[in-house]
Formats: C-alpha cells, structure tokens, sequence
C-alpha cells in the first residue's frame, strides 16, 4: 500500500453533493407511517428514566445559545441548543405526555411526520457534532447531547443518515475497519514502519510487535493512521521502545473508531466495540489502549461497555495516560529544545469534556515544549472544532461545518501558536482544513507526535543521572 | 368563605403533589440506564458540585456572560420560595414578626421584577420568543401575580381570597406545565453531576490558567 502524504488527504468537503442531497430526501419522502412508528418505538426504547427526566425540565430559557459554536457563528434559531431540544422535546411530549397528547399547542408537542424527520435531518446531523457544551451550560443540567444522539437513533432505525456517514460504519463493518484497509496492506505498512523505527532509533532490535500474545497492552489505532498519518504510530512505537514497554498490535480488530456513536446505530456500535474485546481475549492482553481519537475513546471507554452490557475485565486508557504515567515514572525522558515553536492545545470534546482525559495531554506536552500557550476557553469548556458527531464524513453540511469552525480558528489565532497540538485525528483534520480557509498559517500534530520529537531514546539508562 | 378557600389550598397543594409524583413515577417507568464502564471520578463530588458550586455564575459560560438573567432568574425563585413560606404562615395561621414580614416583602417585590423582566426579554427577544409556547408565558404569569398579590397581601387582607385563588391556580398548574421542573430541575442536575462525576470531568481540577 502506498501511504499518502498528509497534506494529500484534505478531503474537497467544500463541493456540496447534490447527488447524496437527493437521496436523503428521496429516503424521506419515501417514508412510510409504519416507518415512522418504528423510529417512535426505537425512541421509545432508547429513552431512560434520566432522558426522559430531562425532557420535563427544559424552561426554555434560551442561555445554551453561546454555548453552541453553530449558534455563534451562524445566529439562527434553528442553531440554537434550546431550539433543537425543543424539536426532541416536542415529539416527546406528543407521544409520551399527557398534557402534549391532549394539548399539542399549549406545551410545544410535536407530531411526528416527514416534515419533522427532515427537519431533525437538519439539526441533529447537520447542526450539532454531540459536543456536550450546550450540556455544560445548560442551567439546568440537561445532557442536551445524549437527547439528540436518541433522537440520531431513532432515525438511523429508518436508514435516515447522511450517505457519507452511514458509508463509514458500513465500510468498518464489513472490511473492519473504516477506510476498508485490507490486512496485507496493514501488516505491509507495520512492517515499513518498524524498519523506520529502527533506523531512527538506530536498534535493529526495535519491533511494532504484531499479535504478539500475552502482551500487557494491545493498542488500537485510527485507520487513517496508515492511510494518511503513519508518523502517528510511529511515533507511539518510539514511545513504547523507549519505555521498554510489552505492548502489541492486532492485524485485525484494531479499528479505535466507531462511527456507529455518530450515526446513533447502538447495534452496529456495539459490534464494532466487540471486535476490540475480541483481539483483546485473543492476545490476552491487561490494558486496551486507544489511540488519539476522540470519539473512539468515548466509544470504547464509555459507552462499549453499556452497548455490549457488560463489564470489562481489562483496563481502557488513553495514549495519554500511558505516555503521561512513562514520564511520572521516569520510564521517558523528554528534552522540550528540539520543539521551539509556541504550542497551543486543542481538547477534543469526546476526549476532554466527555471523556475526562483533561490533564494528561497538559503534563505530556508541558514536558515535550518550550513554550505551551492555553488556548481561551480551555479544558473542559473548550469549544469544538466543528469536526465532531461525524460532520467530516457528512459533504452535504460541508460549508456549515467549515463556518462553525470559525470560532476554534479564532481561538487558535490570538494564541499566535505555531503549532496546534490535537489528539483526535477527526479534530486534526477539521483544524488542517481551518487552517486552509482560515489561513492560520499553523502545524497540526497529535501529542505523541510533539513528545516523540522530544524523546531521548537512552538504551544505557545510566545516561539519565545526567539528565 | 376563607375557610373554604384555606382547604383550597391545602387540596390544590395535595392534588399537585399527587399528580406530580405519579409524573415522576412515569418518568422512573423508562427504566434506569445501567452503567458498567468503570468509573473514573467520582461521581457524589460531581453531584455535590452540580448542585453547590456549579450554579455559581463564574463556574458556567452561559450564566457569567448572561448576568443580568442569572440573578433575575435567581430573585425570581428567592422571592418565589418566600412567597411559598408566606403562605405556609398564612394557611396554618403561624405568626411572623413585622421584620421578618418587611424581609419577605422587600424579596417578594424582587422576585416580581426578576420574574417580569423574564417574561419581558421572553416577548422582546425574537429568538427567545421563537422557543417559547403559551404554557412559558402562561407559568410566568401565573406565579408573578402570585408574587404580586403576596406582596399586596402584607398590606391588606382584604387581599386574602385573591391570594390564596392564584395559590390554587399555581398548585394545579405545577404539574401540567413547565413549573414541574421545581422537581426536575434537582433531578436533572443530580443526574448531570453523576454524569460528569463518574467521568472525571467535574468537579474541575484547580489549574492555572
């Protein structure tokens, strides 16, 4: 296989497809109502007692609204967090309330119809990437993201899913993995990549061990890693080295990505989440660890568990725990000087403020930079970069997306960085095509990308007393 | 007549707790959504804070940019809780201190401007309006006359039946509009504070940023 160059692979999301426009639209015109009773009963099903409970409690009052980077930059009501809810809450109401059966009008309840569908169509997948932060703000605690992913599900029940995105979790579950990489090709690129490995660490010895069994870690990565970015393994293999670490690849079942969180198909998640307890009890390995992808950690650190309904017998981490745990432990040594340039750090929605990896890529990156500057908002509140909830794999919303992305172009812009440190390969893609439209004029790397330049690979360990 | 509109009161008080308890009890019907992804915080710090320091303005985005709506929205429920309080007094005949009765009026009046000002930016601002039913509008109203006549009332009481009608009105309609989130609204931010809690994300870590 032949491995692109990075810049290369910039998806052209800007030409609109009014192919794909037309097919969704066919699907929805062609909607049945015992359709649209399934998807009310999927609704149904996939509603909880905390769901519904934040269902009654929206007051509509309105204060989400700068919360929501498609609000901000595109200020119409139907980009408002609120607004959208509204549309769930609505058909809620209808359905399951009382007072919204008796008294549609009174309470906002909503008849579900195609109307409706298309007009959910537009919010849930065209303006809104589940980035939790309307949650956050929400003066009332409401998970508005969890709500529209329900409502995401209950149209996926109809095959109602943008084409680009359906593609993607089509694609993994049938080739298993989301760009379709066929195993010779990914054992090929390995391969390539641990001959790279050795002559950088100048040790012939150096592997990128493939199911090797009874490993303590297996790590997963983003199949765009030996697609478009194989510097990224690359350079979680120096990393590993250098740590002396036990850790391994699979040569299948290695996809960290599920796109099925994003299409709201909990079915076809769930299965893609097998497949890494599977290669995990195959190589019988201690600690899945997930490579810089936001949703994936999401998925398989949060939510897998509850699709498959079970509890895990093995740890899940991030990269960033381990690399963070190497450098408190002593087992890495970083040297920031071969890194100069301003970093500034994007936090990745799925991995920050829903997935609770907040200080670890700080503490790496502290130790691998000369100059680390906060962007503003940060952590936990940072706004999303536009990427999310799958809109790269949705042309149709192209422009909006790149209009949303506004806001994240703006806070990288007053950090004056140079580089922009992104440990998710969805939010690295959406901040390379900012940077274009934007002309930010800023590097894009993962976080294990900027510490392995900072690595100090010691194969005599007393080198470090002089460190 | 007084007596009659005294039971009222009671009755309405009752009849709302009944029937919002039986819309708990339908909302509980979904079924609990278990959770086996192991914990990574803890999830009664992210109750604790959800409840405590994460209604503090500094602490939310949409709060600290929006001051003037978030103390409007918090004098609304002070001078609606005193009004509850007054109430409570007035139905089982408790004796209240003159001091203690300018306190609450002078609360009962800010309550009613928060309230009003609400309902004011609710029908000036057009994106507002456009998330708003008639039960937004109707709720709102309902409890700023409440506020009003409680505050008429700790001058007058000849205003007693008026008072205690808009308290019947108000405890009939809890349950069937929007004011039921005086239960939902700790329910929510319990649920919001377990979530982020188990995942670590609240209550934030100190830094300095």
């Amino acid at each position: 296989m032949k491995l692109k160059h990075r810049e290369n692979q910039i998806p052209n999301s800007m030409s609109e497809n009014a192919h794909i426009k037309d097919v969704l639209e066919e699907k929805i015109i062609q909607l049945k109502p015992e359709d649209l009773k399934k998807a009310l009963q999927i609704f149904r099903e996939k509603l909880n007692q905390e769901y519904a409970a934040y269902l009654h409690s929206c007051v509509h009052c309105g204060l989400c609204a700068d919360s929501c980077h498609y609000y901000l930059t595109h200020e119409d009501v139907q980009s408002l967090p609120a607004y959208k809810l509204s549309l769930v809450q609505g058909v809620f109401k209808k359905y399951f309330s009382f007072v919204g059966k008796n008294f549609p009008g009174w309470t906002g309840a909503k008849e579900f119809n195609q109307a409706m569908v298309g007009e959910w169509v537009d919010s849930f997948f065209g303006r809104c990437t589940l980035c939790g932060r309307c949650s956050l703000n929400c003066s009332l605690g409401i998970n508005i993201h969890l709500l529209i992913r329900t409502a995401r599900s209950a149209l996926a029940s109809m095959g109602i899913v943008p084409p680009g995105l359906q593609s993607t979790v089509d694609t993994a579950l049938e080739k298993g993995n989301n760009m379709g990489i066929v195993k010779e090709d990914w054992i090929e690129t390995v391969e390539w990549l641990e001959q790279e490995l050795q002559d950088e660490v100048g040790d012939k010895q150096a592997r990128l061990p493939m199911d090797k069994k009874g490993a303590r870690l297996l790590y997963t990565v983003n199949p765009k890693e030996p697609m478009f970015f194989p510097l990224s393994i690359l350079a979680v293999g120096k990393m590993f080295y250098a740590a002396g670490e036990s850790w391994t690849l699979s040569s299948d079942n290695y996809d960290v990505t599920n796109y099925g969180y994003f299409t709201g198909n909990d079915e076809a998640a769930a299965t893609m989440s097998d497949r890494l307890v599977q290669s995990m009890k195959k190589l019988s390995c201690k600690t899945l660890v997930l490579a810089e992808c936001g949703h994936g950690f999401s998925a398989a650190r949060w939510e897998a568990p509850e699709w498959l309904g079970k509890k895990y017998d093995f740890e899940v981490k991030s990269i960033l725990d381990i690399v963070a745990d190497y450098i408190r432990q002593g087992r890495i040594k970083l040297d920031p000087s071969p890194n100069p340039n301003p970093v500034t750090l994007h936090d990745p929605c799925n991995l920050v403020r829903l997935g609770g990896i907040v200080e670890e890529q700080r503490y790496i990156l502290k130790h691998a930079v000369s100059h680390f500057i906060e962007m503003s908002p940060n952590r936990e509140k940072n706004f999303c970069c536009g990427g999310g909830g799958g809109q790269l794999a949705m042309t149709r919303f192209s422009q909006r997306r790149l209009k949303a992305g506004q806001i994240k172009a703006d806070q990288i812009r007053k950090t004056g960085a140079k580089i922009v440190a992104a440990p998710c390969h969805n939010c690295i893609d959406q901040l390379m095509e900012l940077n274009k439209h934007y002309k930010l004029g800023v590097e894009v790397k993962t976080i294990c990308e900027i510490a392995a330049d900072a690595l100090l690979i010691i194969r005599n360990k007393d080198q470090f007393k002089n460190i | 007549m007084l007596s009659f509109l005294r039971f009222g009161v009671i009755f309405s008080f009752l009849l709302s707790v009944i029937a919002l308890s039986l819309l708990v009890m339908k909302t509980f019907s979904f079924g609990k959504k278990p959770l086996y992804a192991k914990p990574r915080g803890d999830a009664k710090k992210g109750i604790f804070y959800a409840l405590g320091r994460g209604m503090l303005p500094w602490e939310k985005e949409s709060s600290g940019k929006h001051l003037p709506s978030y103390f409007a929205g918090m004098l609304y429920h002070a001078g609606i809780f005193s009004a509850l309080f007054y109430l409570l007094s007035l139905t089982f005949s408790l004796e209240l201190s003159r001091l203690f009765i300018s306190l609450l009026r002078f609360l009962f009046v800010l309550g009613f401007l928060g309230g009003f000002t609400l309902l004011f930016k609710r029908i000036l601002l057009p994106q507002i309006r456009k998330i708003s039913y008639p039960d937004d509008f109707t709720a709102n109203i309902i409890v700023d006359l409440f506020l009003i006549f409680a505050f008429v009332h700790t001058y007058s009481m000849r205003a007693t039946p008026i008072f205690f009608f808009l308290a019947i009105v108000m405890f009939l309609y809890i349950p069937v509009g929007k004011i039921r989130h005086c239960f939902f609204f700790f329910y929510a931010r319990i649920l919001f504070g377990l979530f982020y809690g188990r995942r670590g994300v609240l209550p934030p870590k100190p830094h300095k940023s």
